[in-house]
């Protein structure tokens, strides 16, 4: 398969004409997409639109029925599971809604954890852990387990493990919609704070507030096709 | 109630799997129930009801006709207790031989003029009753293997008397081994008359002891022996005795593990199903309506699982009970009504009172805590054995792993339960095929006899030369001659045999178990079982009839041996009994590096017959069979729990699953830790089984022993070694991997994306 790099600067992410079904529904019908290197992005539409299937395709935590997805080099439909999970724990930070931390380990181990999988002793996993929960403002709850952290807490723990690895790019879907909007802010700036030192980010959210702060695009989309794209000039 | 049942209905479809492994360990596990409790069942119920059937006698007592007469004997008879009485027969010891060999066996035969009567009704199951002199009637099982007399055979007696097998009847009280006229028999030379009694009181050893006492009153000089119903009552149980004991121990173990698993398996569905219950709640079901859903959805597999198990054990414990009742002339014996009723009432019943706790609590759970509790936090020790493996060395997926069953402690315990007793159970069953196996080979003396040697002309071929020859051939070690001669223990009808050793008995010899080798005249050694069974001891001694006269026999030892009614003795005590004799059987050890095969060919010609010597007895194969079918269920069993653990667990962590993948843990990962998980349990599982399956051997085996009646040397108790033991250590691990495998497979197959859209 061949690619032309229109832009130029490198892409990080580069989709063509990506679909995806599920049985008879269409969650994505033909999207295209490039997301260069530094960019924020952000992903709008109404329910059901596609947005979440979007960043799995991304993140290859599901496969499209067919076009390619190509993050950072790497061609997904070309890896195997275990490519797969290598290419995330390597290129690919995650933040969900709900659901991002495990339960039986306190933030520290949760955020050490993403190293360790990729064999990192535990002490430097800690070591990296703690510094990156002191730059997100979470140090002193790192013995605390999920269950006694609060929203916006979580999240920033979960963002520092999505940034464990150094990823390429920082996948977030809707990361502020269990939070409210106080709290919800802070998680934004914090994404900003991160795109602003160069990291590549791609975002859903419902806030279109939030969207126009952070993001330098947002790409909107309907019924699995990008409805209108814009970029935003950035304060 | 049909909201329950509609809610049942839906949670068993909902739950396949889950409701497949509840099926399925309910199903082996009646299975093996039902073996063992019929078993146990009718290892007595066949006998009693056969003897009832023909009034067997419950004591036969044999008295010298020279020193009382039939009237004495018919009023001492007369004692209340005593229910019917037969007799007084004349009784005869004939030797029945063919035309062309007069000495044949000694038989007891008894004059009888019928074979009904109000004690021992023959079976007369071929041809007719005697009724003219010169015909005599054979005491033989109708199913029994061995020596079979045609209607029309006919035998000579040594004084020329000629008799002609006219019917065939069974005697279950032995009373005889043929029977005649009462005119015949007193042309047969009558040296004791038999009176056959059925006591109103007979269950026990002293009641039966008691009526002997009272029927015997007075006659004490007269009486030459008796039998009692209950040795050979015990004498039919005792094969199934033995496959008793060790089924009644895999029973229990079975029974034990079903319980664990059905109880572990529900408490998962009532754990997997809190948002379920909270949904039936809010919806309006009472609590005791939750109750019943849960209770319904576990009972609908049991119930099919124990219909099907229970079909499937009668027809296991068909061809088991009718190896262990051969030789009662009891053929197609099946598994009694009353035990599949109660294992098929009784099964279920434990499975739902196992799953009664647990439902329990589903019943108790609040609407709102039940709808909200996604991840129920758990308790501190988990955590901290969480946070201290974070920091170890291992690979993150094996101590993600090792950490698992910390979060759900009660249910590990019962996993690990589990795995206890598959473990306990391997390991009983290696350490009893071992034990049997030495057993046997120690009975069979392999490996010491190597070649069986015998005069080709027959059993009364022997001669002087075969010895020498033997000993002169080249690669002969040790050497062994035997002869075996028909002779009867005073009082006793049972056929005994008195076999003479020469040569090399130290090296060939049966190993001695107490007391000493017979090396003097008059000196012999038996198995356990003879002892028991004649109330013997060592030291002991007892009148045989052989030959012409009667001689004393005194008991010096105790040998390993199962030819139970065989006395051993030193060829001294042949002069004794036979005025001139020789071996017709030699057993062989060769030389370091002499071919058996060559040493065999090599006695071609000579006169002699080598054959190698016999192989295991069939027997010890059947419970060989049975044992490792058993472990088989069980380790079955055992993987079944940890694999339904493991499906329970990876649903329930499907979010953290997907979590994991989503930060690059790799399918194998996944798999390590979900193996390992499991793994962690079947280790710790197989530290604590593999003791408790060794004391089980030790006390499971002795008491098989004693069953059966066998002298069973302690040394072949101890059969577990460091190998052996290591390899066990390793069977738990094997059993929670395999039941681990299939789970974690699906688990790291899981489709992210699809767990992020469920939840
Ligand atoms: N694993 C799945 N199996 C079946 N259908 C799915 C699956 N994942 C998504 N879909 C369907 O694909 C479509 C797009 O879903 P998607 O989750 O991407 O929407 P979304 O834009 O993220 O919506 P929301 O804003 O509600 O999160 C929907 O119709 C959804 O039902
Ligand atoms: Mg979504």
């Amino acid at each position: 398969m061949t690619m032309s790099d229109e832009g130029n600067e490198p892409a990080v992410v580069q989709l063509s004409d990506v679909r995806k079904e599920y049985g008879d529904a269409v969650a994505l019908d033909g999207i295209s997409l490039r997301i260069r290197a530094g960019e924020a992005v952000a992903v709008m539409g109404p329910s059901g639109s596609g947005k979440s299937t979007l960043l799995n395709v991304i993140a290859g935590l599901d496969r499209p029925t067919s076009g390619s997805v190509v993050v950072h080099g790497d061609d997904l439909g070309r890896l195997d599971e275990k490519g797969l999970a290598l290419f995330r724990r390597r290129r690919i930070g995650m933040i969900f809604q709900f659901f991002n931390l495990i339960d039986d380990l306190p933030a520290l181990d949760n955020v050490a954890l993403a190293a360790q999988l990729a064999g990192v002793a535990a002490p430097h996993a800690r070591r990296r852990a703690l510094e990156l929960l002191d730059e997100l403002g979470v140090a002193g709850r790192r013995n605390t387990y999920p269950a006694q952290l609060s929203g916006g807490e979580r999240q920033r723990v979960a963002v520092a493990r999505a940034l464990m690895n150094r990823p390429a790019l920082l996948l977030a879907d809707e990361p502020t919609g269990a939070l409210d909007s106080r709290v919800g802010e802070q998680v934004m700036d914090l994404l900003l704070d991160l795109n602003q030192i160069g990291q590549t980010l791609l975002m859903v959210t419902h806030d279109e507030r939030l969207a126009t702060r952070c993001a330098s695009r947002v790409i909107e989309i309907v019924d699995g096709r990008v409805a209108r794209e814009r970029t935003l000039e950035r304060a | 109630m049909s909201a329950v049942w509609l809610a049942a209905r839906a949670a068993v479809r909902r739950r396949r799997l889950q409701t497949a492994v509840v099926g399925i360990v309910v199903g082996v596990c009646t299975t093996m129930t039902v073996v063992a409790v019929g078993l146990l069942a009718v290892s007595s119920g066949p006998f009693d009801r056969a003897y009832a059937q023909q009034r067997g006698a419950h004591l036969s007592v044999t008295y010298d006709r020279a020193k009382v007469t039939d009237a004495q004997l018919t009023s001492a008879a007369a004692w209340s207790g005593v229910e019917a009485v037969a007799g007084p027969f004349s009784q005869a010891t004939v030797e029945l031989g063919a035309a062309d060999r007069p000495r044949g066996m000694p038989l007891t035969v008894a004059g009888r003029a019928d074979p009904a009567g109000p004690v021992d009704r023959l079976n007369l199951w071929n041809g007719r009753w005697a009724t003219a002199p010169g015909e005599i009637v054979m005491n033989e099982n109708p199913a029994g293997p061995g020596f079979r007399a045609r209607i029309g055979d006919e035998f000579t007696t040594p004084d020329g008397v000629t008799l002609t097998v006219v019917g065939r009847a069974y005697s279950m009280s032995r009373s005889a081994d043929a029977w005649v006229t009462p005119g015949q028999i007193a042309a047969l030379n009558p040296s004791a008359t038999q009176l056959l009694y059925r006591f109103a009181e007979a269950g026990t050893t002293s009641a039966m002891r008691a009526g002997e006492a009272e029927v015997t009153r007075g006659l004490t000089g007269a009486r030459l022996g008796s039998t009692s119903y209950l040795v050979l009552r015990e004498e039919a149980a005792r094969e199934a005795a033995t496959y008793v004991t060790f089924l009644i121990a895999f029973g229990v173990l079975g029974l034990a593990v079903a319980i664990l698993i059905v109880g572990n398996v529900v408490s998962g569905a009532v754990v997997a199903g809190f948002r379920h219950i909270g949904v039936l709640k809010a919806l309006g079901f009472t609590p005791t309506q939750v109750l019943a859903v849960y209770l319904t959805m576990v009972s609908v597999p049991a119930v099919a699982g124990c219909a099907l198990g229970t079909a499937l054990g009668n027809v296991l414990a068909r061809p088991l009970l009718s190896q262990a009742f051969r030789n009662l002339g009891a053929e197609g014996i099946g598994v009694p009504l009353w035990v599949s009723v109660a294992v098929a009432l009784g099964v279920p019943l434990t499975v739902a009172l196992s799953a009664f706790v647990p439902a329990m609590r589903a019943r108790r759970l609040p609407a709102a805590e039940a709808i909200s509790a996604g991840s129920a936090p758990q308790s501190g020790g988990g955590l901290r054995v969480q946070r201290w493996l974070s920091g170890t060395r291992l690979p993150r997926a094996v101590s993600l792993g090792l950490g698992l069953p910390f979060a759900r402690p009660a249910r590990s315990a019962l996993t690990m339960a589990a795995v206890v007793l598959g473990v306990t159970s391997v390991t009983l069953a290696i350490g009893l095929a071992d034990s049997l196996t030495r057993y046997q080979r120690a009975e069979a003396r392999s490996g010491a006899v190597q070649v069986e040697a015998f005069p080709a002309g027959g059993p009364d071929a022997g001669s002087a030369g075969d010895e020498a020859l033997l000993r002169a051939a080249p690669g002969t070690r040790y050497l062994l001659g035997s002869l075996d001669l028909p002779v009867r223990q005073i009082g006793n009808t049972d056929q005994t045999m008195l076999r003479l050793y020469k040569g090399d008995t130290a090296a060939l010899g049966q190993r001695v178990l107490d007391g000493r080798w017979p090396s003097a005249v008059g000196e012999v050694a038996v198995a356990k079982r003879f002892l028991v069974q004649r109330g013997l001891s060592i030291g002991d001694s007892f009148a045989i009839e052989a030959g012409e006269g009667v001689t004393r026999v005194r008991v010096v030892g105790m040998v390993l041996f199962n030819e139970t009614e065989t006395i051993i003795a030193d060829w001294s005590t042949a002069a004794l009994v036979v005025p001139e004799a020789f071996p017709d059987r030699f057993e062989i050890q060769l030389t370091g590096g002499t071919d058996p095969r060559a040493y065999m060919d090599a006695l071609r010609g000579s006169g002699l017959m080598a054959v190698p010597p016999e192989g295991a007895e069939q027997f010890v194969v059947i419970v060989l069979v049975t044992v490792t079918l058993l472990t088989l269920m069980l380790a079955v069993v055992a993987a079944l729990g940890v694999f339904n653990t493991a499906v329970l667990s990876t649903r329930e962590r499907r979010r953290d699953l997907g979590m994991l993948k989503s930060i690059g843990m790799t399918p194998g990962q996944v798999v390590v830790m979900v193996v390992t998980s499991m793994a962690v349990l079947g280790a710790l599982g197989g530290l604590l089984g593999i003791p408790i399956g060794v004391a089980v051997h030790r006390v499971v085996l002795p008491a098989m022993a004693d069953a059966a009646q066998v002298g069973f040397p302690s040394a072949f108790l101890d059969v577990y070694e460091v190998p052996t033991l290591a390899l066990l250590a390793v069977a738990g691990v094997a059993i929670a991997a395999v039941g681990a495998l299939m789970p974690a497979r699906s688990a790291a197959r899981l489709t992210i994306a699809e767990v992020l859209h469920n939840e």
